[in-house]
């Protein structure tokens, strides 16, 4: 992995009209090793202004998905949210991310309140996501999927060439670091699912969240890669990222996660370290049924 | 980009691209000739008619290609451009190219509330939302007699008065081919540019695109303001070419239909596609006519040309003829590559192929601390 540009020739590539040495900012900072690419400062202190919301409710016809949900993540923590299905943990997520919006109740990051922002600002605050049912765009390929990921700043920025050297070194990094690069120019329609997974992640974290949310990583995805997936969270929280991960996978939530909070019917009911969960009597109940 | 490639070792073949250079020439020398060899100006007027629907398919591109959102409304947007254009210079007294300027900025500014009320509805709805606005539109100049004319039409003096003809269809052919290269060149920028391959994710998934940070609405609205533009341009060059204008055939969703037609024959994600699409359809259409008289026959020839391509060239006859030269270039490549027991025992950790099944290779470290290689660090 040289950083140089070794896909196919094309008109994207070939410009002229953008010289890349130039406009380059400081590619040593926002590349894929850096502790918060692209983020909005300072890898903010532990604790302090962290993703939380307040009351949040959405109901879809009768059904409440979302109950009054008070919840807080901490900040530079690897957290996560477990509970049965239909509980509303993806219904969660997608009031977070602004996909949906709640009946009411507030959500705030960073001391900013992003409850009525809309998804694309949300994203820009730094909160990235994948998807329950892992989304890439098919017809494109893994490196185009990163690129498309990445954000530019500015008006006329949007103008310049797509496959510029900073970008496109940035990207073969992530795709590298996540596994992939020999699939730089395979469609992602063609990959496997454990590979689109990857690829998933590897344009979320194109975009440079601070914070990141995934919705079920380790679902349909074989043992081994399931160690790597975890293994690269560890690392990237490290690093400086905060998760927040909804998973069904109890081995992977209590091995790689500092703070759980667990949901039942819409709210939380229980939360605290991996251990004191494992054992808690309410979150027993709530996946047994008793 | 046309056949993107779905080996992930293979570079696109060096004689794809001189075939593809050399294409693109040829048809090019053919265009800017034709005016020379065309036999008579009905045959000329002809190629004027199948320039306009060249722009005109690739101005709609800019929407229906990058974002996938299908418009049967653009026909609309170019009456619009026309009765601007006309009625500019009719009722304003201004000169032809000032009242044609005008009415391009006229119609990209139209588009901006409509591409704010339509692009809220995706697939079917935006569809019809842009069949709606060619109904209304023709309702509208239908109607406002007093003002445009109504059914009996609006009449656009000409902008060379002095000139014949054949001399008039000559210069207007050059303006329309001067037009394609502008929208051809833009939208290849597009194309190129980051705007643009987040109006391809937009195709893709719209609601990942804006997840990833994408602000998805107002890139749809500036590419379909874009779009609006060069279509009501074409439209205004062809009042003033044409010099005649009726509701009924400016505000028709046939136009529209044509358009996508053509785009979607040649490609609609390759630069040349609308291009390709329109020389075929267009001069289908023009044949069908001549032959066929004004009945509906040569609307059924035409159906049963978009059925022939649909069925054998989903992806357009571009894609599908740049398949065909892969093949007769590399013959001894196939998705599915054959190898020997003994190929592998010696490829062993080597470079891993794109077709495996599930795992990153293991000689990838996925835990590496570091995404790059040791040189690279120091």
């Amino acid at each position: 992995m040289t950083g140089q540009p070794s896909g196919p020739p094309g008109p994207a590539t070939s410009g002229t009209g953008s010289p890349a040495t130039t406009g380059a900012g400081s590619p040593a900072t926002t590349g894929p090793t850096s502790p918060v690419a692209g983020g909005t400062g300072s890898p903010p202190t532990s604790g302090t202004g962290s993703l939380a919301t307040s009351g949040l409710t959405k109901a879809f016809g009768g059904v409440t998905a979302l109950d009054a949900a008070t919840v807080e993540f901490r900040h530079g923590q690897v957290n996560a949210l477990i509970g049965p299905n239909g509980s509303g943990k993806t219904t969660f997520f997608n009031c977070v991310t602004g996909m949906i919006r709640p009946d009411s109740g507030r959500t705030s990051y960073r001391g900013a309140d992003i409850t009525r922002r809309s998804p694309h600002a949300i994203a820009r605050a730094g909160i990235g996501r994948t998807f329950q049912l892992c989304r890439v765009f098919p017809r494109m390929s893994a490196l185009d999927n990163v690129l498309a990921a990445a954000r530019p700043d500015g008006f006329w920025s949007q103008l310049r060439g797509a496959r510029r050297r900073v970008e496109l070194d940035r990207a073969r990094g992530w795709l590298t670091r996540l596994g992939i690069e020999h699939l730089a120019d395979v469609e992602a329609r063609n990959m496997s699912w454990g590979q689109q997974k990857l690829l998933e992640l590897a344009g979320v974290l194109m975009s440079g969240p601070e914070t990141v949310l995934l919705d079920e990583p380790a679902g349909g995805v074989n043992p081994a890669l399931l160690d790597r997936i975890g293994a690269l969270v560890r690392e990237l929280n490290a690093e400086g990222r905060t998760f927040v991960i909804v998973e069904h996978n109890m081995d992977l939530v209590m091995s790689i996660s500092d703070h759980v909070v667990v949901f039942d019917r819409g709210r939380p009911i229980a939360e605290g370290p991996p251990a004191v969960i494992r054992s808690d009597e309410r979150v027993l109940g709530a996946y047994l049924g008793v | 980009m046309p056949s993107a490639s779905e080996l992930p070792a293979a570079p696109r073949h060096r004689l794809g691209g001189l075939f593809r250079a050399v294409a693109i020439l040829a048809v090019a020398a053919a265009v800017l000739s034709f005016p020379s060899w065309a036999p008579n100006p009905y045959i000329l007027s002809a190629g004027v008619v199948v320039l306009n629907y060249a722009v005109l398919s690739t101005s709609w591109n800019f929407v229906g290609g990058f974002t996938g959102y299908i418009s049967l409304g653009h026909g609309a947007l170019a009456g619009l451009g026309g009765y601007a254009t006309g009625l500019l210079v009719v009722r304003a007294g201004l000169p032809s190219f000032v009242a044609l300027a005008a009415a391009t900025l006229l119609v990209a500014a139209f588009a901006v509330p409509v591409g704010y009320a339509a692009l809220r509805v995706r697939g079917a709805s935006f569809v019809i939302v842009s069949i709606a606005l060619v109904l209304i539109l023709l309702l509208v100049f239908q109607s406002w007699a007093s003002f445009t004319g109504g059914s009996r039409g609006l009449v656009v003096p000409r902008p060379f008065p002095g000139l014949l003809r054949p001399e008039h269809h000559r210069v207007f052919f050059y303006l329309f081919a001067a037009l394609l290269a502008v929208a051809l060149l833009v939208w290849w920028l597009v194309d190129r540019s980051r705007f643009g391959l987040g109006l391809k994710a937009i195709r893709e998934d719209e609601d990942k695109a804006e997840s990833l940070g994408t602000p998805t609405f107002g890139y749809k609205l500036v590419v379909f303001v874009v779009s609006a533009g060069f279509t009501g341009l074409a439209g205004g060059l062809y009042a003033l070419w044409f010099g005649d204008l009726d509701p009924v055939f400016q505000f028709s969703i046939l136009t529209g239909s044509y358009l996508v037609l053509m785009a979607l024959l040649g490609g609609v994600r390759q630069l040349f596609g609308p291009l390709v699409g329109a020389l075929v359809v267009g001069i289908g259409l023009e044949y069908f006519k001549v032959e066929f008289g004004n009945t509906p026959l040569h609307l059924a020839a035409t159906g049963l040309l978009l059925a022939l391509v649909v069925m054998f060239m989903p992806d357009g006859v571009l894609p599908a003829l740049g398949a065909l030269v892969d093949r007769f270039l590399r013959p001894a490549q196939s998705s599915i590559r054959e190898v020997t027991a003994a190929e592998l025992r010696d490829r062993g950790s080597g470079p891993p192929e794109g077709d495996r099944p599930a795992d990153p290779p293991a000689s990838v470290p996925v835990g590496a601390p570091d995404g790059r290689s040791a040189e690279e660090r120091s």
